[in-house]
């Protein structure tokens, strides 16, 4: 006889799960919903008025309308431009600058290495905010705070305690002889590093940068903290610039916060879909590969 | 051994009991007349105008303010009574602002009465442990309470001695013990009714320790503790003479008295949230008076070494424990939330602060042994020669985008810098001030939100422990650090419950359409989580929501009415922000033990099965203890997001929810209320710094997910 776990559920359990898992789908669309169904209604001249399941008017207009320039005067491209500037640049910034020392805390032991793994530990719990006093005034005082490269400097910031502890894990996750055996060949520790770590981490490598990317793509509040020109606003921004002036009781239909917003989360939601095992893994797991 | 420990243990009962009146006799002489003193002055004048009358029968007629019983009252009376009579307090609405003078003498009588009252209720705590006295001595709700014409301190007193005439009883085992304890119950509960909730931790530790010793013979079991119980409530009756003439009446009247205590205007206008007690034990005393009435103000570092301290205190002292965990209950679902019915479980929260010293004392003892143990084997130097080159590449880059910052925030954080002296702060002012304050070049000036230098100031530490005040307990009664930490537990196990649940669910063999619906449920993960709030926020939004469209366009009787309006009520809060945060951070937990329960071999099910475990035995027993470790990466992970969360209510304009926002928003220089206050920001940040670093060492030695944790 197989064992109840061996056995595929019964009808009544079957009809009972779905009901559940239905009843949890609906707490997970339903917000959704609400944004696309706001985003799909052209009759929406300011805020909503009344209560509505599905849009009045159907409408892509606010797409377009978002598409073409959907803060203030600035262009969708430019603000696009801005969000990938910055947001490569800082994982760019996080990954380039921080793998050696990753590195180094993977494979080597040295005086101070448990005090530095507490450092970049704890640096990597901190929230943003917590750099974001310091950047403010040094980035002030460099007379640089309202450009694109202060933004870089930020979220560059931001990221490179978690870019550092997540390749130390992809690193050591590499098993130390295939390491040795090109040690003993001759290589040093440069060329092992180049020819044999780091083609094997290099996928590892790359979702970090990838985690890193999506936090400086998201990132709003303190980016209007630095930028004040129009012309420096990314995407992320802008959802914010549009919700503050709809508190202002701002004239633009509430359809665009909703396409925007529906717009920018495109791309991630792809990018988490595809890679959502890795990111996953590489979220907390860093090394149980 | 013994003859060096008696006396010195007396004399840590007499320090103990010296400090306990030396602080409240500072306290009483400097904090302003407060609510309802004028109530219970009254009350006793009216009971010593019956003893210097010899008036007997008039004690059964009098009970001013009956919502309270009298005998914290006669005691006031009894006080008076050898004082010069004086004319009676005024008879106002309880609603009714503090008075604003009240006979001289009468008031340092009665406030130095209470005092005693509380010095010995300090005294009897420490001879059980000196430290728990210490810690009660210098609680200051405990020492406001106890210096100020109230009746908790004589009931504190009572309730305190009727648990260790219990817990003297448990020890020797004599039935005086245990009549005395029922006596003092019944006393306990006659000044004032909710201290007789102690009675309830004797009364279920008694039951547990019954079925310990005596599994049969139940009901005769039973006997002694409702013998006890029949005794306290005739000493309850009998020691309440204004019960005699019409017991039930008058106990329906004082029932009545105090509905109206818990429903009255000032109740309702408070607004205090459901769980308001916990965050007046957790903040010092926030109301200042000048001079000021207490020397230490370390409330929320009590509170915080009780709850390390609870287990331990379970295992060692279980009645104390179970008081404590009952009486927070009584306070959690009392609908009155005022400050002073926290006394009620004070004596027992300092007992477990002093556990928690232990424990932490040991656990500091067993690291620092191993580490000194382990110090030994750590590095090689060619190793450390080969790390030299990468090392120095990568420690560069930190050091200027991570440390640099971090240190330049701690010279910020021992100035005044702010929106009013950016130009002089970002002309090298901050290291200016900073330079010449260490350098001991310029005096500290202590920060002043109000005044608008125009220069930095330096404020040494000293803006350290009025940030933490204030974020201990702002005079409002908001905690923010307490809300951050209930945000922190409360998302994270709501989130890991809905996540494993779902992924039992799509566990089971043979579910239809679970690659659906599990990719259904990873989209809140996916959408970036200040896109997700905004999702949220179009549902609650108040007026422009979906939610109140709704109600305003089909009426208030559709399902989730009720959250309408949340905006109004603390309570419903809580609520409307766990709904995002679970909505975003279940599909991250449900990944993880789907994962997790994929790892775990089917063999062990086998051998459950053989053992006729029901599929309900089998998860608790089998799956997860199994799952739990694989999950613990996760629920790190969540709950450091959880602590740090900011965009949700950001998105939501809650500007004190969490440590990070309060930084934000402090540091916002175009923001509202208190704004551009750079340096107290700063300040906050490094706060934060420290509470993080007891996280990750606890987590260090929870388990090895230092190791795995990454996402921040």
């Amino acid at each position: 006889m197989r064992e109840w776990y061996m056995r595929n559920i019964s009808f009544i359990k079957q009809l009972a799960t779905q009901f559940i898992l239905l009843l949890i789908g609906f707490f997970v669309v339903i917000p959704i919903w609400g944004t696309l169904r706001l985003a799909f209604d052209g009759s929406l001249k300011g805020r909503p008025t009344e209560f509505r399941f599905l849009p009045k008017e159907w409408s892509g207009e606010a797409f377009m309308q978002v598409l073409d320039k959907p803060y203030q005067s600035v262009d969708f491209h430019i603000l696009l431009k801005n969000s990938l500037t910055v947001s490569f640049g800082a994982a760019f910034i996080a990954i380039i600058l921080g793998f050696s020392l990753a590195y180094a805390f993977a494979r080597f032991r040295f005086p101070g290495r448990e005090v530095g793994l507490f450092a970049i530990l704890l640096t990597a719990f901190l929230p943003p905010v917590a750099f974001m006093t310091p950047l403010y005034i040094l980035l002030t005082m460099l007379k640089i705070r309202t450009t694109l490269l202060a933004l870089v400097i930020v979220y560059a910031s931001f990221a490179m305690p978690f870019c550092i502890w997540n390749m130390r894990a992809a690193f050591q996750a590499i098993p130390k002889e295939v390491e040795e055996a090109a040690f003993l060949d001759g290589a040093g520790d440069f060329k092992t590093f180049l020819y044999i770590t780091l083609p094997l981490a290099l996928p590892s490598i790359a979702v970090a940068g990838l985690i890193a990317f999506l936090m400086a793509y998201s990132e709003f509040t303190i980016g209007w903290l630095f930028v004040e020109k129009g012309d420096n606003v990314t995407l992320a921004m802008s959802i914010y610039a549009i919700l503050q002036s709809q508190y202002l009781g701002g004239a633009q239909p509430w359809s665009y916060l909703g396409s925007l917003a529906i717009i920018m989360s495109i791309p991630v939601i792809v990018i988490f879909l595809i890679f959502q095992r890795t990111l996953l893994e590489r979220m907390m797991f860093g090394n149980a590969e | 051994m013994n003859r060096i420990k008696t006396p010195l243990y007396i004399i840590a009962i007499m320090f103990v009991a010296f400090t306990a009146w030396a602080v409240r006799s500072r306290a009483l002489n400097n904090l302003p007349i407060d609510y309802d003193e004028d109530d219970y002055l009254r009350a006793g004048q009216e009971y010593a105008h019956l003893f210097r009358t010899s008036n007997w029968s008039g004690f059964l007629e009098t009970n001013y303010r009956p919502e309270h019983p009298p005998l914290a009252k006669i005691a006031y009376g009894i006080v008076f009574s050898f004082l010069p009579e004086q004319p009676l307090a005024a008879d106002v609405s309880i609603t009714s602002q503090p008075a604003s003078s009240l006979p001289e003498d009468l008031f340092d009588a009665a406030r130095t009465a209470t005092a005693i009252f509380g010095t010995l209720t300090v005294a009897l705590l420490a001879i059980v442990n000196p430290l728990g006295g210490l810690f009660l001595a210098i609680h200051t709700f405990t020492i406001k309470y106890t210096s100020q014409v109230m009746l908790d301190g004589l009931s504190a007193l009572l309730s305190l001695s009727a648990i260790l005439a219990y817990v003297e009883h448990k020890k020797r085992n004599q039935s005086a013990w245990f009549i005395a304890s029922a006596i003092l119950l019944g006393f306990a509960a006659d000044s004032k009714y909710l201290h007789g909730t102690v009675g309830f931790a004797i009364l279920v530790d008694w039951l547990i320790s019954s079925k310990e010793f005596t599994p049969s013979r139940k009901i005769k079991s039973l006997l002694p503790i409702l013998g006890w119980g029949l005794l306290s409530l005739a000493i309850f009756f009998a020691a309440n003479p204004y019960f005699w003439p019409d017991p039930i009446g008058r106990l329906q009247e004082s029932f009545s008295a105090v509905t109206f205590t818990t429903t009255n205007s000032n109740v309702t206008n408070a607004g205090y949230p459901f769980w308001q007690q916990l965050n007046w034990l957790m903040m010092s005393v926030p109301w200042r008076s000048e001079p000021p009435a207490f020397v230490f103000m370390l409330d929320t570092f009590i509170a915080m070494l009780a709850v390390f301290g609870f287990k331990s205190m379970w295992e060692r002292n279980r009645v104390f424990a179970l008081w404590l965990a009952i009486d927070i209950l009584v306070l959690i679902v009392w609908r009155t939330k005022w400050p002073q019915y926290i006394l009620i479980v004070t004596a027992p929260l300092s007992l477990s602060a002093a556990e928690g010293v232990r424990v932490l004392w040991n656990n500091l003892l067993t690291w620092w042994n191993s580490k000194r143990s382990k110090a030994a084997s750590v590095f090689h130097k060619t190793e450390s020669r080969r790390a030299l080159p990468w090392l120095t590449a990568g420690l560069i880059a930190f050091a200027i985008f991570t440390i640099f910052p971090m240190l330049f925030q701690i010279a910020i954080s021992t100035t005044d810098f702010n929106v009013t002296s950016i130009r002089d702060g970002f002309q090298g002012g901050i290291w200016r001030t900073f330079w010449n304050g260490i350098t001991g070049q310029i005096p500290i000036t202590p920060l002043d939100t109000e005044t608008h230098p125009s220069q930095v100031n330096f404020t040494g530490l000293t803006s350290y422990p009025q940030v933490f005040n204030f974020i201990a307990g702002a005079p409002s009664g908001h905690s923010i650090l307490f809300f951050n930490i209930m945000w922190t537990f409360l998302s994270v196990i709501l989130q890991g419950v809905l996540g494993v649940f779902v992924s039992l669910l799509l566990w089971q063999r043979g579910v239809r359409l679970g690659k659906f619906w599990q990719a259904l449920f990873i989209l809140p993960w996916a959408i970036p989580e200040m896109v997700g709030a905004l999702m949220w926020l179009n549902i609650f939004n108040p007026e422009t929501g979906w939610l109140a469209l709704a109600v305003k366009s089909l009426g208030p009787n559709i399902p989730f009415a009720f959250l309408n309006g949340w905006e109004n009520t603390p309570s419903l809060w809580l609520i409307i922000y766990l709904l995002p945060a679970i909505w975003y951070g279940f599909p991250f937990m449900m990944l993880a033990a789907s994962t997790g329960l994929k790892m775990i071999p089917h063999e062990v099910y086998d051998a459950a099965s053989i053992d006729g475990a029901s599929p309900l035995q089998t998860f608790r027993y089998v799956t997860w203890p199994l799952l739990l470790p694989l999950l613990l990466p996760a629920i790190v992970v969540r709950g450091i997001f959880a602590f740090n969360q900011f965009y949700l209510f950001q998105a939501f304009y809650y500007q004190d929810a969490t440590l990070a926002t309060l930084s934000y928003n402090i540091f916002n220089p175009t923001g509202f209320g208190i704004t551009g206050q750079f340096a107290v920001s700063a300040v906050i940040n490094i706060i934060t710094v420290l509470i993080l670093i007891i996280f990750v060492f606890i987590f260090n030695r929870w388990s090895k997910a230092d190791e795995g944790v990454v996402y921040a």
